[in-house]
């Protein structure tokens, strides 16, 4: 989303007092973004400040290549929700090894894992890291962010034991027709799920490598197809960080388009994943009801933006396309009525509901620690919702009614989605009614735009479908990026899968936890 | 649970007629573009071949090779050059032999000058 400016004003004191601790004074930390130096020697003490404070969750870490020798820059992206604000720390790591964030901040764990496969530095301590990014081909030169560690990855691996009674079992990466593919091991007893471990590797692409060197307009067209299913949030976050880059201003009938296109993606991937809850819990009809409220929403995102999946909506500066309208005032009703029916349905079959009720649990203490997002957190309690957090428009004027649910369970995540779904409906409507249309800001050349001499970076967010989407780009003098990291909600996600399939749950309840999430292995894998 | 037997067989059967019928939706499908040889130059093949970015259009020599099954209909091919891009609205475009899918367009005139001939379609 595209930053509306806020100042100091509204936020906490305390935050003031966090930022000059921090090195930055008062007007430099106004705006949504704050963006902080912090050396190597004092990334510790930062973390652990930061992370002490209430409502700051760590969102994002990532590395870059240093302009000099070997330094890395690490990044660390940290959502400060009660202030409305983000805070970037950026330290310069010239040693092989930085302080270990995980300590502190269990959520970086995956991070500090990718940071090792893409960079070649490693937290200090012995803590050993699992292979989460590059396959473990040998001799084969995939695409990769800096240099190689110089151990290989594979003596790295996170050993793990399994005693006792229990054995361990491979499954995937080919599973079931039309599941995406996902490996993990599971480690079980008989029939108790006792680990599980996943493996997303196998399914790397390199996207952020193929991204440098483009335009953040021919960057998009990957972009969008980072995750497949919910092309518009990562897109949306992607345009956004550029737009902050460069220093462009979407046209407000173009951010209502992409809000609208934003609000259907929500809309085909919740009843997506209600018909896989179905599937998943062999209630066939059940399935069918819900895929045809499916088709008639994918269908409908055909006829208001020309393509089923919502792709080549978001455009760099604005949208490339605008709603049809009247297709939507026509159509949308009868296609969310339609989920609606099947989902009222569903809530009045006893059957269904045992299987979901108490089903792959998450606590919200979990989720807070492991940084989850989207439905998943929601359903612990957690209010995570940028839309309402971080606001930018068209949301700042049409504040989200944020849906939450206790339990934590995969039945708390079905009511969130049916919830968010009738918002997302509302929503729609009032958008449309405020107009939307294509529309596009052109860079101006001025400061930070293409063509000036200022290299620039931004951050972008939006809420997608599955939860908070962040984008962080920085351009070259031409206006082609050097660095582009992309974080779909997916890759939070996944590392709360384990926990709630660990929760007392058997072998049956795995897709039923799995649809409940509805992530994707591509998101993660990018 | 036999009420979601009987809401089943309420509902009926939901499906097309297709492939005995158009399907109505296939008109709202983006589909891969169609070539117009009149208005294609080396440097009208060129910058398809820069705006492609699944590389669907490459130059080579007097030829621009359009491969049907790489291309993603994103459109950005029509949109740079509307002059000599059209929407073909085919989509059933499976073949048995994958090179049946790459279409070879001369550029007449060895490229400076525009081409003719019949549109080329998927």
């Amino acid at each position: 989303m595209t930053a509306i400016q806020r100042d100091l004003a509204g936020r906490d004191p305390g935050l003031a007092g966090l930022l000059a601790a921090l090195g930055q004074d008062g007007p430099a930390a106004g705006g949504p973004v704050i963006t902080a130096d912090v050396p190597a020697g004092r990334l510790e003490d930062a973390v652990r400040r930061i992370a002490a404070r209430p409502a700051a969750r760590l969102a994002d870490v990532f590395a870059s290549a240093a302009d000099r020798g070997d330094a890395v820059i690490l990044r660390l992206i940290w959502g400060l929700d009660a202030d409305h604000a983000y805070l970037v720390t950026e330290s310069v790591i010239e040693a092989e090894r930085y302080p270990s964030l995980s300590d502190i901040a269990p959520a970086a764990f995956y991070e500090e894992c990718e940071i090792y496969e893409q960079f070649g530095i490693r937290p200090a301590g012995t803590k050993p890291l699992n292979r989460v990014a590059l396959p473990p081909i040998a001799d084969c030169d995939l695409p990769r962010l800096g240099r190689a560690p110089a151990p290989p990855p594979a003596d790295v691996h996170a050993p793990h034991v399994v005693g006792g009674h229990a054995f361990e079992f491979p499954f995937g990466p080919v599973r079931q027709v039309g599941v995406e593919s996902l490996y993990y091991g599971l480690v079980t007893s008989g029939e108790e799920v006792v680990d599980l471990y996943l493996f997303t590797w196998h399914k790397y692409r390199g996207v952020e490598w193929r991204l440098q060197g483009r335009t953040p307009r021919d960057a998009l067209f990957h972009v969008e197809r980072t995750e497949g299913l919910g092309a518009v949030g990562p897109a949306w976050a992607f345009a956004a960080a550029a737009e902050a880059a460069l220093g462009l201003a979407p046209p407000p009938q173009a951010e209502r388009s992409r809000a609208i296109a934003l609000e259907l993606d929500r809309l085909y991937n919740h009843a997506a994943a209600t018909a896989a809850l179905c599937q998943s819990t062999g209630l066939v009809i059940g399935q069918a009801a819900a895929e045809i409220a499916l088709e008639r929403l994918l269908r409908l995102n055909a006829a208001a933006f020309g393509h089923r999946y919502l792709f080549g909506v978001v455009d760099i500066g604005g949208a490339a396309a605008g709603p049809d309208a009247a297709a939507l005032r026509r159509d949308l009703p009868g296609a969310y009525g339609e989920l609606r029916r099947a989902a009222d349905a569903l809530l009045s079959t006893n059957s269904f509901l045992d299987r979901l009720e108490a089903t792959g649990i998450l606590s919200q203490e979990a989720a807070a620690r492991l940084g989850l997002v989207g439905p998943v957190a929601r359903a612990t309690g957690l209010p995570i919702d940028v839309r309402a957090d971080h606001p930018a428009s068209p949301y700042a004027e049409l504040l989200p009614e944020v849906a939450t649910a206790d339990g934590g369970d995969v039945l708390a995540r079905f009511r969130v989605m049916l919830a968010e779904a009738a918002e997302s409906v509302r929503l729609i409507e009032e958008m449309l009614g405020a107009g939307a249309g294509p529309g596009r800001a052109e860079p101006s050349g001025g400061a930070g735009g293409a063509g000036s001499d200022a290299a620039a970076s931004g951050l972008g967010w939006a809420e997608s479908c599955r939860g908070e989407a962040l984008a962080w780009v920085a351009l070259d003098d031409r206006g082609r990026i050097t660095r582009a990291r992309l974080r779909p909600a997916s890759v939070r996600n996944w590392r709360g899968f384990d926990d709630a399939c660990r929760s007392q749950n058997v072998f049956t309840d795995i897709p039923i936890i799995e649809a409940s999430f509805w992530l994707t292995v591509a998101g993660t894998a990018r | 649970m036999p009420l979601w037997f009987i809401r089943g067989l309420r509902r009926g059967v939901v499906t097309t007629r297709y492939p005995a019928r158009p399907d109505d939706s296939a008109a709202l499908l983006p589909t891969p573009p169609s070539f117009r040889p009149g208005a294609l130059t080396i440097a009208v093949a060129d910058r398809l071949a820069q705006v492609c970015p699944s590389r669907a259009l490459t130059r080579e020599g007097e030829v621009l090779l359009y491969d049907v099954g790489a291309c993603t209909a994103c459109g950005r091919c029509r949109a740079e050059v509307p002059a000599a891009v059209t929407d073909s609205g085919q989509f059933e475009l499976a073949a048995t032999i994958r090179a049946r899918l790459i279409k070879r367009i001369p550029l007449a005139d060895g490229g400076r000058a525009p081409g003719s001939g019949a549109e080329v379609s998927p």
